[in-house]
Formats: C-alpha cells, structure tokens, sequence
C-alpha cells in the first residue's frame, strides 16, 4: 500500500512536469498577449519591458529591473531623488557611450551575470532629430529563464503556507499572540495578533460550521481569468445573492443590514479613521458573505445527487433487463443504452433540455431559476441519465454472465425461490464489478461537469481548465490538473479498498496467496 | 479395386442395400463440412433483415456525403453580406431565394439558412463527409498502433511493467489541454486534428487490448502451444487473434462513432477544426445559443450526427455478434 502512495505521488509530480512543459514549453509564450489591451497599446522599448513583466507574473522566468537595483543601492541615503550621483546613474542609460561606462550599470551587469541572467539593455529609440519616440525610452533588464525543474520545485515549496505570529511586517504591532477567546459573532475563536488572518479557528452557521485559517493551500494564482486569485479561494467562495444581517462591530458600533464577514478579517497596514470608528485593532479588511453555494459545492452536489440518482435506476433497471432477457423490457431497455452509447453526448444534453423547459417548464438557465433549486433540476437530469444508461448496460451484462455459472444452477437445484437466487446470490456478485466504481463516481463529481455546466449556466468547476487555456492562465491549468490528478488517483486507491471490503476473495497485496 | 470385392454376391437384385467395401485409406481422413470463417461471419450477419436495412442506408449516406459536395460545393460565407438571408427558416429560405432572379427555386434551402446566410442542407452534407473521414482515419490509425503495441504489451512481460508505468501518467493529464496544446503547436485544421487526436487515442485501445491478450496467453491451450515451442509471431498470429476477432470488431464499433462525437464535443469547447473545414460538431456549436429561437439550425446537424453514429454502433455490435464463433453452431 505504501509503495502505491508512493508511486501515485510520483506519478504526479510526472504529470506536473509534462503538464508544465506542455504549457510553458510547447505553446509560444506570445499569445498570452494576443487579447491584452494594454499591451496594444504599448510601444516599442515600453512594450518589451511590459512583456518582461508579464512574463514573470506568468512565470516564464526572472527579471530584475536596473532602476530598482538603483533604489535598492541607494537606500542608505534617504534624499536620494536629489542625489546627483543617484541622477547620473540613472540617466546613463540613456546614450550608449555612457551606458558602457557608467560604474553601476557595470555592477548591476556583474551582479546578475553572476546570478546567470541575461542582460538585455534596450537602447533608446529616436527620430532622427533626436527626440524619443513613443514608448522608446531607454530601460535595462536582466532576464532569466525559468526551467521545468526549478518550476516544479517552487511549486511544491510553496503548497502549503502555515500562518505564524510573524507573518505581519509592521514594527508599530507590539503585541503578538495565539490564544482562545470567546467570539461575538460564533461559539468561541482561535485569535491571532501577528497573523494575516484575524480568526485562525472559528465556527459559524455556514456548512461545514468549523473553520481554519492556520494553513492554506496554493493550487496557483490566476492572472487572467480571477485576476491575482487563489484557485482554492475562487472555488470555494460562496456565491450568489448577499447575506444581509445587522452587525455590531467591536466599538460598539452598528450597522443594519450589511454582508460584512466578520470571520474573514485581515491584517490592514494602512487602517485610517474610518476603519477605527468601527474596529479596535489593525485587523480591517473584509470580505462579504454569499448566501449561495460555492463553485466546488454546487459542482458536487449536482453531482453527487445525480450518481445517486443513476444509481438507483441504473441498478434496478440492469437487473430487471437481465432477469427478463429477450422479452420487449430488455429491448426497450437496449434501444436507451445504444441512443447513450452512440449519439454524441451534446446531442441529448440538448434534448433533455428541449424536453425539461418544453414539458416541464423547468428554467433553461441556472442564473433565471426562481426558487433557486429548479434551477439544480435539468443539471442533475442532464448527468444521470447517461450514468444511468452505461449501469444498466453493464450490470445486465454481469448478470447475464453470472446467471449461467454454476452456482446459480446448484442453487435451482437445491430449491431455491428465484427471488432469493437473484437477490442473495447474481445480485451480489455481479455488484463486484460495480462496486469497484462508485468511489470515481462520488468523487469525480468534485470536478464538475464541462458540457452540462457550460449548456445551463450552471456555476460549477466543470469549466475551470477549459477557461483557463482559452485565456492562456498558465498556473491555473496547472493547478487544475493536480486538482484532477489527485481526485482520479484517490478514486482509483478507495476502489480498490472499497472492492477488498465488499469481496474477501480479492487481496491488495502482491504476494501469491497472501492477504486473506 | 481389390479382392474382396469378388466376395460379394450379389444376393438379390431388388435389395435396396448394397454392401460396400471398406475403404482403409478413405477411413483414415476425417470429413466435415468446409468451414469458412468469414463466410460463416457474413451469413449470420446477413441473416437479420436489419443490417441489410442497416449497410443501404449507410451507403446511401456515405455515397451523398462524398459525391453531393463535389458538384454542390458549400461555402459558409457565401451570402454573408446579404444581411436580410441570415437566420431564416426553411419556408422563408425557400421563398427568398426563389424570388431572387439568379437563383431560382433549389433544394439548397429546404432546411433553412445559418447565421452567415449559408444553406444548412449542404452545410450537413459537407459536415457529414468530414465526419466520415475523420472518423473512419481515427480509428484506423489508433486501432493499428493500439492493437499491434497492445498485442505485444499483453505478451511481454518486461514491456508490460514499462508502459504500465507511461499508461498511468498519460491517462492522468487533462485529454483536453492536450488536444489543445496539440492543435496549438500543430496548427489548426484537419490533419493537425488526427493527429491531437492520435497521439494518445491508441493508448486506450493498447491497455484494453492488453487485458484481453493476457487473458488468452495464460489460457490451456496457450500454454500447451509454448510447451510444444511454437515461436512467438505464431502463436499470436494463429492462437491469440482469431480469438479476439470479436472483440477487435466491437472496439470498432465502439471507437468509429466516438470520434464523431468527441469531435462534436470539442467543436462545442472551442477547440478543434479550424473555421473553414465544414463540421457538424461546428454546426452544432454555432447554432446551440439560440437551440430555441433557431431550431432549424440546431436538430438537423445533431440528427445526422446522431444518425450516423446510431448506425456505425449498430452494425459493428451485430457484425461483432456475428463474428464471435459461438454463434457459428
């Protein structure tokens, strides 16, 4: 068992390093400018330097920029600015002859060459009077690539961050501190002074009712799509509609209805008079509270309540195809799984939606659904009916299978009612294959459904990785995929846990014979 | 022919028996009815009435979809500018048409115009030939590398433990990101296509492949076979893939419709054929927006794609029926 985490742990890190290549390496690093504004309307020198910042904000490598070297060299001297050596530094860039001679511009080339950075010195563009044109001012960059390896190496570096007493760099904090307290806005509160959040443990009336901020997870910050957000903040935010209550702050102020989460407050290095009229301390910026489920929790209770559903048909169905083989129930029931096994998925996502909003009159999309719930109808329909088709397909094939075994003639021989044949004994052992599947199932509803959610609107995660490579979020899809990745793998090991509990003729382990 | 022949005597003229000799060389062959695996195959194919029904029908679209463009050619663009042809059904489409001097009245629009003034009816017919292709090349292609590679993973054991280890990792990365990132470095079109969708496709095929391999090399007669040392390429040429013909034709029929629908279903993302190769998957995705305020733009691309892939199941599932000898009795 050890050696299967381990080897599913290395698997992943293999996926990570193809999936990296794949996304930095092989797709040209140019078209995350191809629908960016502000690149268009840069210039010349200026274009470059924004496309070095890009660059690194995306992670394709390291820059170091010359005029923060300079700011960095200079922090002694707190009136720099009017520095005239600090000035003739900084305007050696702008001719060639005194580039190559200017002291610091040498020592910030010999600092990063060292590091083993490229300099790239982007020389003045004019016109032939001498005045700059547009965006052609001067600037000197120094450029390293980044590697797979060393990507991947940050990446496991930095996926958890613990919160300390540390984490707040404000020397007018005096007191640092963890400790119980008891808490105005839930039961009682872990408290942290120091720490970026303010409530490290508290409860309140949202599922799962306990929460932490003591360690956070970082999948990957988008840049594109939730600009400069944590995917795992983005998909278990809640969403929807505000919710509203009155809040007494800890002055003793009152305010009625406001969405304010009290839980969420962090640390504001710039609190002003008007945060003070309403908090004690420096813990100042909010969040507000959504009455609506998150991306993850819708995803997964659409899904979840449909593998349910399938379940409970398929199942059942299955069986009955079986028992009654070659009568008109068993074609009936062969004439749905072909229509799911053959007509393309899309096809009948869009029928089911045609029957469900013409027959019904359920809402088309999630966003027009009043009460909230029918709009959850169509989505879970639209998933377990499909499920539904491959069971039955499959539990009728096993049971077809078990029925002519020889078990099953002994147990007619011997006298038993059919009911009890089908029941106690092909029921129960043609499950051994289903049996197998159910945890992917379960699971496999964390990430979310793509043609179901895109076709109702429905906001789940189903479309996180299709969003992200349309818009070129490089982190994100590499968050997505180990997100993925994860959840197959842990599939796969519960299935076979599940499997060896529900058959205690199978063993895990490698040995011959052994395990039982 | 011999002496004992001279021993018989002819008792009565009239018996209806006559005495016949034993013949010791005759004796020694064994005789049975020729047996033809293929013609057996084809008979008990051809025996349901369906699959007659089945083959015309598939023929007749096959023979519309690849002869119909050739002197119909389509091309989506072609009334883009005349802003009053765009979105109409197949009534209003008929009409406007006819009106016009230059055209007249044509079958072209009896199913009603797309977004761009195109005709929907030949717009199918040139997607459906796409399709067709598509999946017909796919599958050719993937069921080639996955069987041949399959056959030898589920033999050698050394290769096995190898490619295990590659199946586990490649199944693992998102299908999708690599038919992008493919489609990307490729560019797009119809051949950078089938080949996103061939460079892994076989891979599936090999594992499932390998299964059904291993299970008939470890079988009695297998066994027996290696024993008496029948070298390798005969034992999987005669003993281990007559046995799977049956289950080669179900992957077939499997593997042929679900390129035409992933095809419809990455068309619907976004990623895939490039614009100016007809498709219904694209079809599909430009008309699925206004699936009510335009439904003579949406069902007929979904039906024929339906259609043609309802077919292809149906007739590898029966012609794998066929071809499993059990039914040969």
């Amino acid at each position: 068992m050890l050696r299967r985490i381990l080897f599913s742990i290395f698997s992943l890190l293999v996926v990570v390093i193809i999936v990296m290549l794949l996304v930095y390496s092989l797709i040209d690093r140019k078209v995350i400018f191809q629908s960016d504004d502000i690149w268009n309307k840069k210039y010349l020198n200026d274009r470059t330097a924004y496309e070095y910042s890009q660059y690194e904000k995306f992670g394709y490598m390291y820059t170091a920029n010359y005029g923060s070297f300079l700011k960095e060299l200079y922090a002694d001297n707190a009136d720099y600015e009017n520095d005239p050596q600090y000035i003739a530094d900084k305007n050696a860039l702008k001719k060639k002859e005194t580039y190559e001679s200017n002291a610091s511009v040498q020592k910030f080339i010999e600092t990063y060459t060292e590091k083993g950075y490229e300099i790239s010195y982007l020389e003045p563009v004019t016109y032939s009077d001498g005045s700059l044109k547009p965006g052609g001012g001067a600037a000197l960059y120094a450029i390293k690539e980044r590697f797979v390896l060393s990507r991947l190496w940050d990446y496991i570096k930095g996926f958890f961050s613990v919160e300390t007493t540390n984490d707040v760099k404000d020397p007018n904090l005096t007191e640092r501190y963890i400790r119980f307290e008891d808490d105005p806005y839930g039961w009682f509160a872990v408290v942290g002074s120091g720490t970026t959040h303010k409530y490290l443990l508290y409860f309140d009336d949202r599922f799962p009712f306990i929460h932490q901020n003591f360690i956070h997870l970082n999948l990957g910050v988008s840049h594109t799509r939730y600009r400069g957000e944590e995917i795992s903040t983005v998909i278990t935010t809640p969403q929807g509609e505000m919710y509203k209550r009155d809040v007494v702050f800890p002055t003793g102020l009152e305010e009625t209805e406001t969405a304010i989460d009290m839980h969420s407050l962090k640390y504001n290095y710039n609190t002003g008079n008007f945060e003070k009229q309403r908090f004690t301390d420096n813990y100042t910026t909010f969040t507000y509270r959504y009455n609506g489920l998150s991306r993850l929790e819708n995803s997964f209770v659409a899904g979840f309540l449909a593998s349910i559903l399938a379940y409970l048909l398929g199942l059942p169905l299955g069986i009955l195809m079986a028992r009654k083989k070659d009568t008109w129930v068993d074609k009936l029931g062969n004439v749905y799984v072909i229509f799911i096994m053959a007509v393309p998925s899309l096809a009948y996502i869009f029928m089911f939606a045609a029957i469900g909003t013409g027959v019904f009159r359920l809402p088309y999309l999630f966003a027009n659904a009043q009460p909230k719930f029918l709009g959850y109808i169509l989505p879970i329909v639209s998933l377990a009916l499909p499920s539904v088709g491959g069971l039955m397909k499959w539990m009728r094939r096993y049971m077809i299978d078990q029925m002519n075994s020889d078990y099953v003639k002994f147990a007619r021989s011997q006298g038993l009612s059919e009911r009890e044949i089908y029941r106690t004994h092909i029921s129960r052992n043609a499950m051994i294959y289903i049996v197998h599947g159910i945890p992917g199932t379960i699971l496999g509803s964390l990430t979310g459904a793509i043609v179901t959610e895109r076709v109702y609107g429905f906001p789940g995660v189903g479309n996180l990785l299709t969003e992200a490579i349309t818009r070129h979020d490089n982190s994100i899809i590499v968050a997505v995929t180990v997100f993925y990745t994860t959840i197959t793998i842990v599939s796969i090991i519960l299935g076979d846990l599940l499997l060896a509990k529900y058959d205690p003729r199978i063993s895990l382990s490698s040995s011959k014979g052994g395990g039982r | 022919m011999n002496e004992n022949e001279k021993d018989v005597k002819i008792e009565n003229e009239d018996e209806l028996f006559v005495p016949i000799t034993q013949d010791m060389i005759q004796s020694e062959k064994i005789i049975a009815p020729r047996y033809s695996y293929w013609k057996s195959v084809f008979r008990i194919f051809f025996k349901k009435k369906i699959n007659i029904f089945l083959i015309a029908v598939f023929v007749l679209i096959f023979l519309v979809a690849f002869i119909v463009p050739i002197f119909a050619p389509y091309n989506y663009k072609e009334n883009v500018t005349i802003l009053s042809s765009q979105n109409l059904d197949p009534v209003q489409a008929l009409k406007f048409f006819s009106d016009k001097p230059e055209c007249g009245p044509s079958i072209k629009w009896i199913l009603g115009t797309g977004p761009y003034g195109n005709s929907i009816f030949y717009g199918i017919i040139s997607s459906a030939r796409t399709s067709l292709l598509l999946s017909v090349i796919c599958a050719a292609i993937n069921m080639t590398i996955g069987i041949i590679l399959g056959a030898v993973w589920g033999y050698s054991k050394k290769f096995d433990s190898v490619m295990l280890v590659i199946y586990n990792i490649i199944a693992n990365i998102p299908y999708i990101l690599l038919i992008t990132v493919l489609v990307y470095v490729v560019g797009a079109g119809f051949w950078s296509f089938i080949f996103a969708l061939t460079v892994t496709g076989w891979l599936s095929i090999a594992y499932f492949f390998r299964t059904q391999v291993m299970i008939i090399r470890d079988r009695e007669y297998s066994l027996a076979s290696r024993c008496l040392g029948t070298p390798i390429p005969r034992m999987v040429s005669k003993n281990i893939l007559p046995f799977l013909t049956s289950v080669i034709v179900t992957l077939l029929a499997t593997e042929l419709p679900a390129y035409i629908s992933s095809e419809v279903y990455l068309s619907f993302l976004g990623i895939g054929l490039s614009a100016d190769v007809p498709s219904l998957g694209r079809m599909i995705s430009q008309a699925q927006a206004a699936f009510m305020v335009y439904p003579w733009e949406f069902w007929p691309p979904v039906a024929v794609a339906a259609a043609i892939t309802i077919i292809l199941y149906l007739l590898g599932q029966n012609l794998a029926d066929a071809s499993d000898p059990r039914t040969h009795m």
